[in-house]
Order: structure tokens, then C-alpha cells, then sequence
């Protein structure tokens, strides 16, 4: 076999106690973070460590899983303004007996525009559209792209109103049922108030690191099957929750977030002392596989289905 | 647009680039759980004045499992691993072709809206049958129900198209014990006789019972189940056995004993002996004799002898008149023929026939009622069918089982052939005759020498529903029998069918599902295709109102063979049980067989208030043998002059 540079990299990366990783191209770097790192507090002890949870264990049923999509779209422009119509939804479905029912969902169709931009009679117009009108923070000057990824900050927020929106209600319309929110929960500040709500926060992205030093490197170098200790994270003004990585399938021979969650759930005393079991209920979500979806070492398929659903609902939205 | 009610939406019609709706066939997705499968019917509304009707051909079942590998992935390899907590979601597709539409015109595809399951209303406008069993002059006939969810709707056919004139012929196919085929032809004779209205006037059947005792006790009540009764409600059918049976047997070799296993004491005064001699044999001599038998010399003799000889005075050349209306007479014929050529000396043609071919001809003509012996008499006695007499609903089986091959054609050929003469004269009695035949591949082969059966069959197939001949026909293998035989079939049935049959071309038109279903058919579900249903359609028929013949058999087990004797006083006896066997013993003491079998031949055809004394008067009297006196003296031979004398 040709002894490529790459074969000689890998070897010695294996010679210097590395980990081989998928080594897939790239052409373009990564887009810049909005906020790359967060504050972390111990809670299961100090520093965190890797705690294999054990075999799969089916998760308790009822259980609820609820997702959300945002679109939009630059219809148009009145002078350089960028007129955006944008589309949110969210939904909650229920799992019975292996079965996936919708419980609630909710759409929302409106208008984002830098107000400030047009005049009396041009927003008049736009609100005779029949749609929601919403403002989009815009600088003095004008920019074709910066315009619109703000206007798009506008239709993100929407999306995560929606979601919070569902999630409380299923809150309320079943307490003691286990949920499963994609994406983080520390927006959600009132879960508290209804008790001891059992919501769990499943995080697929990584852009925020609250750990740092050798806690960082034992969150994110965890085997298969391992979870980190709990931890209490803060960032901005969200709510304090309580979290802790999981590492769902083998990142060696992949990248290095492979496989990885992190879970939230609002802090309580039970957040500690299930953890693992609720590690082992996310390890059996596992299958099925949500292949071909490009996310599948990290996106469950229940929360692939409230999408399935939720982008079915939208159908050919423009 | 008709108005035929609704019904609670089951499905919904998708069209994609790579499985759009069309006009002839369409797409729908549904529930799990639903009462749709292959063959059932529904109806597709596009909420304006559009209706569809379809019927369910193919289904798939699918979930979003990319690849089977993911599914090996997570279980880890093992299949018996920890179950996923979600079931993967999963579509029921089904395909459907278009039964009609509404309006008829113009045709566009199927509009993508809810499915509904059809109700009794829709499989009538479904199916076209409105159109036949409405109206002042209905011609519908039941042949079964349609059965999806909770529905259970009757089908029709249209007699216009099974009995003529628009097309006829019913052909059904199944294999054997399985497609319940016989009992198909029964509960459809059933309810043709009890259904066809008065105006299509007056109709019989005839039956030829080929195998075993399948046909043999239609006139006995069969085991029905409450289910099979509520079907015959539902249908409008009277579940009882045929009113008007009439039983055709041939004796077997012996002359006495009726060839039939409806021998029972109970039930074998209704048969009829079927005995046939010179005048209804000889018109068919292309049944009976081989090519290679019939050669153009041969063939012109045999004309010869049916235009100038049979039935005829005829005078030979050496001055004797003979009148040939039997096998013995022909046979004293022949005997004259070559006794007057060999007294003629060195000459060996006569009228034109040399005599190698007379002899020829005699040896396979007088050999028919060798080999047909029972059915075919030297000594010309008749017992046939009531040609001219046929009877309204009246069912006449002709149980040939017991008959060698050549021996059924002959029946087949001549029956068949003289049904179609009368209805040609319309003198047949009844308007139109059903002929049910089973085993066509036998009668009608795909391929082989073309037979006299073969070319009459096809002849009845193509100009039959003209005349009212209506041909009704089994056989296990559809492939196997000539294509313009059953292609003239207008009404096609199929029973549960074999895989490799339904792997020949003939069967390309039908759904891999249908295919699938077809060879899974329980009995009492049949496939029809007819000519006002643009797609087959399932239906299910009760059990036949009439014994079967395994049944018949343990019921009315058939009597062992028995002497000449007690068989006259059996037969006699079974007509008038009043008679006494001692009288029957002793007017036939000392009488000739032949003239026995004439006499009792003639009593059964006759059917007399008083068989006994019609039996004693056909015997005449009886004549006391004349002694003859044996010359004692010796003969003197006739001296010849011997050169070689010492």
C-alpha cells in the first residue's frame, strides 16, 4: 500500500497517543460563534468525570418530544429594505406504546422588516398584508446581508417563542409526563414554577463550551455509553440548568463531537440522581436510526419525526 | 353526476413526478388499520360533480428505513435485541384502477381527494350494473357477493352477456378440489334458473358429468351453514336443489347394468338409459374413426353409405334389398357385398369402392359398438335426449364418467351438435341451453391435431350466443385450451389458481397482489371478470343448494353390478315398487337377452303408468323354440375330378 502523507499523519498521531479522527474535507471555514463559551458550576462533584450509565433501559411512557422549524424568505425590497416574510412552527408528539400521536402544534406567519427604514406609508401598506408585522434591529447603514441575517435573528426568536409556547402548555396539560425538547431549555424560565416538571433539554450542537481545562477534555472525549458529571451552566440572561454530555455512539475514527448531547434539566436534587438513568433511556433512543438525516449520531428519532411532521405541515411554503 | 351516498373517508389519493394519478390508475395512502385490502372497491369524490370508482389491485407497506443496514446497526446484529421505544412511522400505499368515472366524459386522471370504501350503491354504479338490474326489463343474475368491511353487496352478471346475445359463454378455472369450480357452475345454474327474468325468455342446461359423482345428486338438498343461507337472501335466491333433473347413462358392456354411480336403489329409476344405434352414430364417424382411418377412399365410401344406404331402401347388384337401419344390418350388407363380389370372381370394386376399403371400413365401423359398447346397440334400439322437448329450468346430465375417451367425445359431439340443429329450427323446446362441460383442455387442447370435438367447440364458442347455445366450461389450466375458445368467453371466472399458471402470458394483465391473492383464494371466493366490469372483481358465492358428489356417494352409495336377471327386476321394480319381482322372474324366464333389453329399453323411454304391463306388451309373446331335426344321413360330397388321383 502507498505510503501516503496521510497514512504517515495518522501513524503518527497513533505514535503520539492521538485519536484518528474521519478527516473529512472541507473547502470554507466555519462560520464565526456568537457566543463560543459559557460559565459552568460543579454539582456532581469536582472534576467532572466520565460515568458509564449501563446498558440501555427503556425509557417510561407516556413521553412527549417537541421540536420547532423557522423558514423565511427576502420576498422582496423597498429600496434597499429587505421585505422578509418568515414561517414558524412547533409541535408536540406523543409517544405511546412505541407510537408517535400530535398533541399540539402551533404555525405562525408574519413579516420582518426594519421599521425605521420605511415610511408611514409604505409599513401602512405592508400591514394591510393581513400578516404580523415585526422590526428588525437595523444599523444606519444599509447592508444586503447583514439586513437580512438580523431580520433572520427576528425569525429564530419567533421560532423559539413558539416552542417555548408548546412546551409550556404540554407542561400544564400533563404534568408528570417525561418531555424531550430539542435544543436547550435554559430559555424557558418558568419551568420551575410548575413543580418538579420533568423537561429535558437535548442539545445537538456544541457552539457554547461551559467547561474548559481537563473538564472540557473528559466532556468531550467521552467513550461511548459515558456521561459526564452534572454541572449547573449559565449563559447571559437564561435560567440556571442543570446538564451534563453523553456520548451516544463511538466518536473514535469520526470527529470529535460524534455522537455527543448534552442534556438539560431544570436544576432539582433529581436531576443528580437520575441522570444516569435518564443517560440509559437516551442510549435505547439510539434505534431506531435517524439515518439518512445527516444529524443521526445525535438526533433521536422522535425529535426527527416531530420535524418529519412539522415540515410536512409546512409542505411547499414560499 | 349519480348520487349514490357517502361513507366515512379511509384514504387519500397522493400523486408524485414518479407516481402520479393517471386516468385508468391512481395511488392513495390509508391508516394502518383499515379494512382495505386487494379487491376492494372505492370511490374517489373531487367535491364538484366528479366521482371515481375503483378497485384496489396492489398494496406496499414502507417506512422511512433508508437502508435495511441501520436497523442492523442498532440491534446490534441481533435480531432478537431490545426493541426501539418508537415505532418507525410507516405508510400503507395502495394502487387502484379505475372502474369508472362519473361523467363518463371526458376522462381526466383521478383528482388527488379523500377515498371512501364504496357502499352498496357505489359497486352497483361501480360495476356498470345499474345499467342491467334496474328498469323494466332487468337481466341481471347473482353471481355472489362483494364483501369489504362491513359491507356485503351483491354483484350481477347480465344475462344479455352470459346467455346472449351480446356475448356468452362462461369460462372458470381453478385447480382441481381447491377452485371449487363444479360447485361454481351449480350455484350459477341455480341462479340463472331461479333469477333469468321471464322476458329473456325460457332456458335449460346440460350437463355432461365427466369424473366421479360431481354432478349426479343435483336433484338431492346439500348441507348449507346459516352463512350460506344468509347469502342466498341476500342474492334472492331459493336455496333448493334443481326442481327438474333428468339422468342420461349408458349401460355398461353387460346391456342391463346402467354405467353410472347414481346406481342406488333410491335414485336409478330417474336414469335413463342413453343407447344409441347405427343412425345416431354414423353422422359422427369423425369422432370415432382416426385420420389415419379416414382417408379420402375410406371417407367416400362412408358418405356413400349415409346418403344412398342408411335408413334407405337399397337394392345391391345381385338382386337383395336391404333396408340398414342398425350395425347388423350393415353388417348382413357388407356380407352380401363381398359374397356377390367373390361369386363374381376375379372383380374387387364395387360401386367405385375397391374392396380393400369396404373391408376396412366395415372392420372400424362395426368395431364402434365394440368399443362404445352399452352405449352403441348392433341391434338398433334408441334411448336419447328429449330433443324437441326440452323443458323450461330444467337441468339434463348425461353422466359419461364411466366411458372411455373416444366414447365421451361421441356423446359430447352428437348431443352438442344435435342441440345445435334444433336451435337452429328453434325446435329445441326451450329458448336457449346452457352446456356445462368440465375438463375443456381435454375437448378444446391449446394445441395438438385439430379434432372434430375441438372444431365444433370452437364453432359453438363464436356464433353459440346466436342460437342460445351457451357453453359453460372448467378446466384447471386457462393456458392449456385453445385461445378462441376461451377468449369468446365473455364471462371469465378464476377459483384459486397455480402459481406456474398464472406465470403464462394470459395472466400478464393482473397485479402481482391479484396473482398472489388468486393463489391464495379460499374456497367460495371467485376472481370474475365480466364485460361490464372494467377491472376482475372478488366476489364470494354460497355452497351450491345441491348434494355434492362425495356426499351423494356416502348417502346413496351406488349398488354393485348385478345378473341379468335381478337386474330387469331391479330397474322394473324401482319404477313401480307395486310390482312383484316372482312376476318379472318368470315373464323373462326363458326369453332372449336382446329381446329383454329391448323391452325394458323401451319401458324406461316410455315411463308408463304401468310399467309392468307396458313392459309385458313391448316383450310380446313368447314364441316356443322350434326343435329342428338332424338329418342323419350322410351328405355325399361333391366328386372332383382329381388329375393327381392315384
Amino acid at each position: 500500500m502507498t505510503d501516503s502523507p496521510r497514512r504517515r499523519l495518522i501513524a503518527a498521531l497513533q505514535q503520539a497517543g492521538g485519536t484518528v479522527g474521519a478527516g473529512a474535507m472541507l473547502t470554507h471555514a466555519p462560520p464565526p460563534l456568537g457566543a463560543p463559551f459559557g460559565h459552568a458550576d460543579h454539582v456532581e462533584g469536582e472534576p467532572v468525570q466520565a460515568i458509564p450509565v449501563g446498558t440501555p433501559l427503556p425509557p417510561p411512557e407516556p413521553m412527549t418530544f417537541i421540536d420547532g422549524i423557522q423558514r423565511y424568505a427576502v420576498e422582496g425590497r423597498i429600496g434597499l429594505v429587505p421585505i422578509v416574510r418568515g414561517y414558524v412552527a412547533a409541535a408536540a408528539l406523543r409517544r405511546e406504546r412505541g407510537e408517535l400521536q400530535v398533541v399540539d402544534s402551533a404555525t405562525h406567519e408574519f413579516l420582518v422588516v426594519p421599521l425605521r427604514r420605511l415610511t408611514a406609508a409604505q409599513r401602512a401598506v405592508l400591514e394591510g398584508c393581513g400578516l404580523p408585522l415585526f422590526d428588525c434591529t437595523a444599523g444606519e447603514r444599509s447592508h444586503p446581508i447583514l439586513d437580512v441575517q438580523l431580520a433572520a435573528k427576528i425569525v429564530e426568536h419567533r421560532r423559539e417563542r413558539v416552542e417555548i409556547d408548546i412546551t409550556r402548555r404540554t407542561v400544564v396539560a400533563a404534568p408528570g409526563t417525561w418531555l424531550v425538547v430539542d435544543g436547550s431549555i435554559a430559555g424557558i424560565d418558568d419551568l420551575s414554577d410548575h413543580g418538579n416538571p420533568r423537561v429535558l433539554g437535548l442539545v445537538k450542537s456544541h457552539e457554547t463550551q461551559f467547561l474548559d481545562g481537563g473538564d472540557l477534555e473528559v466532556a468531550l472525549t467521552l467513550p461511548a455509553g459515558h456521561r459526564t458529571s452534572v454541572f449547573a451552566r449559565t449563559a447571559g440572561e437564561r435560567a440556571t440548568v442543570h446538564t451534563w454530555y453523553l456520548r451516544l455512539w463511538p466518536w473514535e475514527d469520526h470527529e470529535l463531537l460524534h455522537g455527543l448531547v448534552r442534556i438539560e434539566r431544570p436544576p432539582s436534587p433529581d436531576s443528580v440522581a437520575e441522570a444516569t438513568t435518564v443517560s440509559r433511556w437516551l442510549l435505547s433512543e439510539r434505534a431506531p436510526l435517524s439515518a439518512p438525516d445527516g444529524r443521526w449520531d445525535r438526533l433521536v428519532y422522535p425529535i426527527r419525526q416531530v420535524e418529519t411532521y412539522l415540515r410536512a405541515l409546512a409542505g411547499g411554503w414560499w | 353526476m349519480i348520487q349514490t351516498g357517502g361513507n366515512a373517508t379511509i384514504g387519500r389519493v397522493v400523486a408524485t413526478e414518479s407516481l402520479p394519478a393517471g386516468t385508468h390508475q391512481f395511488f392513495f395512502w390509508s391508516a394502518i388499520d383499515t379494512p382495505i385490502g386487494i379487491g376492494a372497491i372505492v370511490r374517489v369524490d373531487d367535491g364538484a360533480a366528479r366521482s371515481v370508482y375503483a378497485v384496489v389491485v396492489d398494496g406496499k407497506g414502507y417506512s422511512d428505513l433508508a437502508s435495511p443496514l441501520h436497523e442492523v446497526v442498532v440491534a446490534q446484529g441481533d435480531p432478537a435485541g431490545d426493541r426501539a421505544p418508537t415505532r418507525r412511522t410507516e405508510v400503507r400505499l395502495w394502487t387502484a384502477a379505475v372502474l369508472r368515472q362519473d361523467p363518463e366524459e371526458p376522462v381526466q386522471p383521478v383528482p388527488l381527494a379523500d377515498v371512501r370504501l364504496a357502499t352498496k350503491e357505489d359497486v352497483e354504479v361501480a360495476l356498470r350494473m345499474d345499467a342491467y338490474v334496474r328498469g323494466e326489463r332487468p337481466t341481471g343474475i347473482p353471481i355472489g357477493v362483494y364483501r369489504a368491511g362491513n359491507l356485503t353487496a351483491p354483484v350481477w352478471m347480465d344475462a344479455d352477456f352470459v346467455l346472449g346475445p351480446e356475448s356468452a359463454h362462461l369460462n372458470i378455472s381453478g385447480v382441481s378440489g381447491l377452485a371449487t369450480k363444479t360447485s361454481a357452475v351449480e350455484f350459477l345454474l341455480a341462479s340463472i334458473f331461479q333469477r333469468l327474468p321471464a322476458h329473456r325468455g325460457s332456458v335449460a342446461a346440460v350437463c355432461f358429468n365427466v369424473k366421479g359423482p360431481d354432478l349426479c345428486f343435483l336433484d338431492q338438498p346439500g348441507d348449507l351453514t346459516a352463512a350460506d343461507r344468509e347469502l342466498y337472501a341476500t342474492l334472492g335466491i331459493d336455496p333448493r336443489p334443481f326442481d327438474r333433473v333428468r339422468y342420461f347413462a349408458p349401460y355398461r358392456a353387460d346391456g342391463i347394468n346402467l354405467n353410472t354411480l347414481r346406481s342406488h336403489p333410491d335414485l336409478v329409476a330417474d336414469v335413463q338409459p342413453l343407447v344409441w344405434g347405427l343412425r345416431e352414430v354414423l353422422g359422427f364417424h369423425e369422432v370415432l374413426l382416426n385420420r389415419d382411418d379416414l382417408d379420402a377412399k375410406a371417407d367416400g365410401l362412408l358418405d356413400f353409405l349415409v346418403d344412398r344406404v342408411v335408413e334407405k331402401e337399397f337394392r345391391d347388384e345381385w338382386g337383395a334389398t336391404h333396408r340398414v337401419q342398425s350395425f347388423a344390418d350393415l353388417d348382413r350388407l357388407f356380407r352380401a357385398v363381398f359374397d356377390g363380389l367373390e361369386q363374381a370372381g376375379r372383380s374387387d370394386v364395387w360401386r367405385t369402392h375397391h374392396i380393400a376399403t369396404i373391408r376396412k371400413v366395415r372392420n372400424r365401423l362395426l368395431n364402434i359398438s365394440t368399443r362404445c359398447k352399452g352405449l352403441v346397440t348392433d341391434d338398433g334400439s334408441v334411448s336419447d335426449l328429449p330433443f324437441g322437448q326440452f323443458e323450461d329450468r330444467a337441468l339434463y346430465v348425461l353422466d359419461v364418467a364411466g366411458m372411455d375417451q373416444v366414447a365421451q367425445d361421441l356423446v359430447f359431439t352428437r348431443v352438442v351438435s344435435t342441440l345445435r340443429e334444433h336451435l337452429e329450427r328453434r325446435a329445441l323446446g326451450v329458448d336457449q341451453v346452457v352446456v356445462f362441460v368440465d375438463e375443456l383442455n381435454k375437448y378444446a387442447p391449446g394445441d395438438g391435431q385439430d379434432t372434430y370435438v375441438r372444431k365444433m367447440l370452437l364453432d359453438i364458442s363464436e356464433r353459440g350466443r346466436y342460437l342460445g347455445l351457451v357453453l359453460f366450461a372448467a378446466q384447471q389450466f386457462r393456458s392449456q385450451v385453445h385461445r378462441r375458445v376461451v377468449g369468446n368467453a365473455g364471462t371469465v371466472v378464476f377459483g384459486r389458481m397455480d402459481m406456474d399458471e398464472l406465470a403464462t402470458p394470459g395472466y400478464q394483465v393482473l397485479s402481482p397482489a391479484t396473482k398472489i391473492k388468486l393463489a391464495t383464494l379460499p374456497k367460495g371466493e371467485l376472481m370474475v371478470r365480466h364485460p361490464h366490469f372494467t377491472q376482475p372483481i372478488f366476489v364470494r358465492f354460497p355452497r351450491p343448494p345441491v348434494m355434492s358428489g362425495p356426499n351423494g356417494s356416502k348417502r346413496f352409495p351406488p349398488a354393485s353390478d348385478v345378473a341379468f336377471e335381478e337386474a330387469v327386476v331391479r330397474q322394473l321394480t324401482g319404477m313401480d315398487r307395486r310390482i312383484a319381482a316372482g312376476r318379472i322372474r318368470d315373464l323373462i324366464a326363458g326369453r332372449r337377452d336382446d329381446d329383454v333389453r329391448r323391452a325394458l329399453l323401451a319401458t324406461r323411454r316410455a315411463m308408463p303408468d304401468d310399467p309392468f304391463e307396458y313392459f309385458r306388451a313391448s316383450l310380446g309373446p313368447a314364441v316356443a323354440r322350434e326343435r329342428v331335426a338332424v338329418r342323419r344321413e350322410g351328405v355325399p360330397l361333391r366328386t372332383v375330378e382329381d388329375p393327381y388321383a392315384p
